[in-house]
């Protein structure tokens, strides 16, 4: 085979020396072939093996590379083991690296100290390393070296100097060396130095491996046992596959799927099944980006811009920004977070005379502790004017009339506790502690009567009615009933026969421990009562008098006594009766229901509705308030206020619910009274600060709309006394005019 | 700065007329060197006191002040009325009353005709003495007026009580001869509040807190006109029996006012004004008994009232919400023409009887205080004077010509002098 390859060589030598024109490609073969072997060595190895007969067909379309293979096949062994030798070096070198990358010392006693010392082998210059160390005197470089065949030098040293040719015997001595020599046939020639060098153990064994056909590299083992990843012991399949043949089915297309496959086609093609529209439209979506922007994120927030810097920022600033030496002190003496600006203005004439800003270093480190301390969110910074947080409230003047000032006082020696204005708003009744009852004008303040009780006066209380006229007085386990005096005489006959009518009604038929009494007509005087009912004993002062509004139900509340000191007293029947026989905590007030026949009983801490026609409990009513003072029903009858010893008011809607509408707490001390006016849409309260405050309250039919409740007016004027304030108010019937009751014995009239 | 001055001009309603004639006035000249100026100006004998009105604005300060407060330009001529000056009012005497005095009456020659709450009526001279008391009512009488004189010591009194009566007695304010109450009114059903007659004596008004107005002339009847009821009170039976009135009824009654009339006052024969709490203003013609004319304001219970000085047709009304307001009746849609806001609530008001610009007021905090109509800006009064010490209550005024002033109310009778200037 190695014939018929030559002649196509040389053909193709032809034209590699067209290409690349090398004149000593001829007459020196071997440093052509050492020139590859340079390249490829690898290749060189498998060449030697005789399976180059495949080559030449694979290669006739492959570039001079591979022909200089082909031509490489030739030389003789000599050669071939020249560049073999080269090759096994530089194994061996890299054989050295991989082994011991870091050499270990040997110890040995030093020569001169006698010590031991630690010696490491010379390090071994890699093709990594720096070559100029190599001690190799031909610096000829990396040509070839047929160029210097004919020269007595084989190349230059470092210095310019020639290397001579090392002196060659003629083949009689490489004969005799070959004889003296044992390893000369494990050497081989040096191109560079132009002489033998004996090859290494592992060259050499890389050489027998090639010839042996087997893996060069000596550490590679090519039948290291399998490590078994997948499968072996342990890891079988637990469902082994089946050894079944595989059905027919598998190949075979399915009949009865292609029938029905086949009515539907039929079926779209007959009509009678329309195939659902395309799902994408052919019309394209355009997103107008540019038009409006995407409303769902608000964009952010462009930086806020500094402050420009104003004429007293400048370093020459006008005269009249300078600071003088007050305005300086006074700056000096702020804290320096107080300052309303964080320099002073200074005057420099140049600009170069500006000294270097002596804050930096204390701002920077500010800026970075800001940067350090400030948590990196977006705060959302609610932008409110807290005027639009206060609900709208129209103004006081808007609502009036509501009393503003005090008109006129009339002074009592004693606590004025108790006051009563009659149902046509002419007349006020007044009693204090010491038993004294005034009577007197609401316009003038002049007392027209006065009577005087034992004892302290309770409640008293003019009775509603507009034909009749008189009022009952509560003092201790007795109310009076009295008839005031200028009364026309037809509405006093009628308040006589009322009061002491000339046929007593019947008896009840079971006893009352309350006793109806009227004195004989012979004693009569317009000084003492017409009519008196006496409490049973030990029942206590009065606290409260109510009318129900048709004026001929009366109740009481005293301190003590059993079913919580309430009696309800008929004045036509003349007779008494306890409306509760036995009732949970102290009874504190008692309220008729404007319109209907409800009664409010407040006890501590809470206030019952009961339903007198029905006799049972309707509502419990939980203000939250400690101790209930005071209570009043409006005059629609749907809503109630109640104060309580704790300074609140709450204002309950009793359509709704049990808990307050409204809570206020607009007084300092406890609230003692307080009272609806009849017709004006106004309430007022009276508490222990001495104050008395006034509130409009306008109630709507409009089930919809809350109840309006303005605050219009504090009203001063009552001085405290031994911790009480102001201890009643009442309004003025058709008058938007008020008369409080103090504890410093004044009772006041505020006239709008 | 240089001073700089006003140029004026005056005019006056006073007779002493200055020249038509602009003067250059320092700005720094107030009341006091104004007066001089007009004084050497008419090279009066006896200096009189002027005051100043610019705009209707009492001059109380120096021209400047008064400018730079009103935003007048320098150059703009000034129109600077002067008046009268009123003295400062000196107290003459002090009456000091049981009881509170409802109402005073100068009108007696040389006397003072009180009533009281204790339902007596009091005379006193000049001499600060009591020549005269008698118990007319049972209980208090709210106000009282002379119907007619016959002599300088008999006159025929009207007075209104809270006992739902008026009664027209014949008083002699010689102690010799005793009180003859002639008739009593039975009219109303509650307090009477007012109680006025014209000025011939022929006609009696009434008023009371049950909203009617009687009108009633002063002839006593031969017999009751009102049957007395059949039951009573006795004390007071008891006490008419000596000397019974004539029971008497009205001529007419006037029914419009929904709530308590407090003041009623005549303006010529046919015609009256009344007021009352449900803040109307109402004009009577009498001899129909008809309401021609209304004022109504809002919430402005009306407490008294009183005919302007010098202006037809127009009433000042004092309201529980301490204003005293001017209502011009001639107007289709009458409005208060100025407003005397006071400190406390003004309780009676009486007109000048012969000045025409002023008017009196008593007010609750025991001042009274004089106005002048033409200081439209109703702010400050011209003069002001506290008649008692403490908070003691002005209940009724009235103004004599000359100058005497009678103030009643809870401290007694109080009797002022007032410079009237003339």
């Amino acid at each position: 085979m190695v014939p018929d390859l030559k002649p196509k060589s040389k053909k193709r030598k032809q034209a590699d020396d067209d290409e690349e024109p090398e004149p000593a490609t001829f007459r020196a073969p071997v440093e052509t072939l050492e020139m590859l072997s340079d390249d490829e060595g690898g290749e060189d190895a498998a060449s030697d093996d005789g399976q180059v007969d495949e080559f030449p067909e694979i290669d006739a379309a492959s570039d001079s590379e591979d022909e200089d293979v082909v031509e490489g096949s030739e030389p003789d062994e000599e050669d071939n083991e020249g560049t073999d030798e080269e090759d096994f070096e530089e194994e061996d070198s890299d054989d050295s690296m991989d082994r011991d990358i870091f050499p270990k010392p040997k110890t040995i006693i030093s020569d001169i100290t006698g010590h031991p010392k630690r010696v490491y082998p010379e390090i071994e210059p890699d093709y990594d390393s720096d070559s100029s160390t190599e001690d190799a005197p031909n610096r000829v470089g990396d040509v070839p070296m047929h160029w210097y065949d004919d020269l007595p030098h084989v190349g230059y040293d470092m210095d310019g100097k020639k290397v001579l040719r090392p002196a060659r015997g003629d083949e009689l001595d490489k004969f005799l060396q070959t004889v003296e020599d044992p390893s000369a046939w494990t050497s081989a020639f040096d191109k560079t130095a132009q002489m033998d060098k004996p090859l290494s153990a592992e060259e050499l064994d890389i050489i027998r491996r090639l010839y042996g056909n087997e893996v060069p590299d000596a550490g590679y083992d090519p039948y290291e046992p399998m490590t078994e990843w997948f499968t072996g012991k342990g890891k079988e399949e637990v469902m082994p596959l089946s050894a079944a043949p595989e059905p027919k089915r598998r190949w075979v297309p399915s009949k009865w799927e292609k029938q029905k496959v086949m009515k539907i086609v039929r079926a779209i093609r007959q009509g009678r099944i329309i195939p659902s529209k395309l799902k994408t439209t052919s019309k394209k979506e355009f997103y107008a980006i540019w038009s409006e922007p995407s409303t769902s994120h608000a964009p952010p927030l462009p930086a806020p811009k500094p402050r420009l810097p104003t004429n007293a920022e400048s370093y020459n600033p006008p005269e009249e920004y300078l600071p003088t030496e007050a305005e300086r002190a006074e700056w000096e003496a702020l804290d320096p977070e107080d300052r309303e600006r964080d320099y002073l203005p200074k005057k420099h004439s140049a600009l170069r005379l500006v000294p270097a800003y002596d804050r930096f270093i204390k701002e920077r480190f500010n800026r970075q502790l800001d940067l350090y301390l400030a948590p990196r969110i977006q705060r959302v910074k609610l932008n409110i004017d807290p005027s639009t947080l206060i609900p709208k409230l129209p103004s006081p003047q808007s609502l009036k009339p509501f009393p503003n000032y005090k008109s006129l006082k009339f002074t009592h020696s004693s606590r004025a506790r108790c006051i009563s204005v009659s149902p046509d708003g002419a007349w006020v009744i007044s009693g204090d502690e010491g038993g004294v009852v005034s009577l007197w004008e609401v316009n003038v303040g002049r007392e027209v009567k006065r009577w005087k009780f034992e004892g302290k006066i309770g409640a008293l209380e003019w009775c509603p009615r507009t034909d009749l006229s008189y009022f009952v007085v509560g003092i201790e386990e007795a109310l009076h009933f009295v008839v005031p005096p200028n009364l026309s005489p037809s509405v006093l006959l009628l308040t006589q026969n009322l009061l002491a009518p000339a046929t007593l009604p019947p008896a009840p038929e079971t006893p009352s421990p309350v006793k109806w009494v009227t004195p004989p007509t012979s004693s009569w005087s317009s000084d003492t009562a017409i009519l008196t009912v006496h409490l049973p004993q030990s029942s206590g002062l009065p606290k409260q008098i109510t009318w129900h509004r048709r004026g001929d139900y009366m109740a009481t509340v005293s301190g003590g006594g059993t079913q919580g000191g309430v009696w309800m007293h008929q004045i036509t029947r003349r007779h008494s009766q306890a409306p509760f026989k036995k009732i949970r905590g102290a009874v504190q007030l008692v309220l008729f229901h404007p319109l209907k026949p409800h009664f409010f009983v407040a006890t501590q801490q809470y206030v019952r509705i009961y339903n007198l026609s029905e006799q049972k409990l309707l509502k419990t009513l939980t203000p939250g308030i400690k101790w209930i003072s005071s209570m009043d029903v409006h005059p629609s009858g749907d809503h109630l206020i109640v104060g309580g010893y704790d300074r609140k008011l709450c204002w309950f809607d009793l359509e709704l619910s049990d808990k307050p509408y409204k809570i206020l707490r607009y007084h300092t001390r406890a609230i003692r009274s307080l009272a609806f006016h009849p017709t004006y849409p106004l309430f007022a309260s009276s508490s222990d600060d001495g104050a008395i405050q006034v509130f409009h309250s306008r109630v709507y039919n409009d089930l919809m709309t809350d109840p309006l409740i303005v605050p219009l007016k504090i009203l001063r004027g009552h001085t405290v006394k031994e911790g009480l304030g102001v201890l009643q108010v009442k309004w003025c019937a058709r008058q938007p005019w008020l008369v409080s009751g103090g504890a410093d014995g004044t009772v006041g009239l505020w006239c709008s | 700065m240089a001073p700089s001055s006003h140029p004026a001009v005056f005019t006056t309603q006073t007779p002493y007329p200055l020249p038509p004639q602009m003067f250059m006035i320092p700005a720094t000249w107030s009341r006091y060197q104004l007066s001089q100026l007009v004084n050497k100006a008419l090279s009066l004998a006896k200096p009189i006191p002027f005051d100043f009105l610019l705009r209707g604005d009492l001059l109380k300060s120096s021209l400047a002040d008064w400018c730079t407060q009103n935003a007048v330009g320098e150059e703009e001529t000034l129109e600077i009325e002067y008046i009268e000056s009123v003295l400062p009012p000196q107290k003459i005497s002090d009456l000091p009353h049981d009881d509170w005095v409802s109402s005073v009456s100068c009108r007696p020659g040389q006397r003072f005709l009180t009533a009281s709450y204790d339902g007596q009526l009091r005379a006193f001279d000049y001499s600060q003495n009591q020549t005269w008391s008698s118990p007319i009512h049972g209980a208090a009488i709210t106000s009282f007026c002379i119907v007619s004189s016959t002599s300088a010591d008999s006159h025929l009194v009207a007075t209104a009580s809270h006992d739902l009566t008026a009664q027209l007695t014949e008083i002699s304010l010689d102690s010799t001869e005793k009180t003859k109450p002639l008739a009593s009114f039975h009219l109303h059903t509650a307090p009477l509040s007012h109680v006025t007659s014209n000025s011939t004596g022929s006609r009696i008004l009434t008023a009371s807190w049950d909203g009617l107005v009687g009108l009633w002339d002063t002839l006593v009847p031969e017999d009751d006109e009102v049957p007395e009821p059949a039951t009573g009170d006795r004390k007071k039976r008891r006490k008419t029996q000596e000397n019974k009135p004539k029971r008497k009824a009205p001529l007419t009654v006037l029914k419009s006012h929904t709530a308590r009339v407090s003041s009623v006052v005549f303006d010529d024969g046919k015609t009256a004004y009344s007021c009352a709490f449900d803040s109307t203003v109402r004009l009577w013609d009498l001899e129909h008994g008809i309401c021609t004319n209304t004022i109504t304001v809002s919430e402005r219970p009306f407490l008294s009232l009183s005919l302007a000085p010098s202006s037809p047709s127009t009433v000042l009304a004092s309201s529980t919400d301490r204003t005293i307001s001017h209502y011009d009746f001639r107007e289709s849609h009458p409005a208060s023409l100025l407003i005397l806001t006071h400190p406390a609530t003004p309780s009676c008001i009486v007109r000048s009887p012969n000045h025409p610009h002023q008017i009196l007021s008593g007010a609750y905090d025991g001042a009274a205080r004089i106005w002048d109509l033409r200081s439209v800006k109703g702010a400050t009064p011209v003069a002001s004077f506290k008649a008692w010490d403490g908070d003691k209550k002005v209940l009724g005024v009235d103004w004599k010509i000359g100058g005497i002033v009678g103030i009643a109310g809870e401290g007694g009778l109080g009797v002022w002098k007032v410079g009237e200037g003339s």
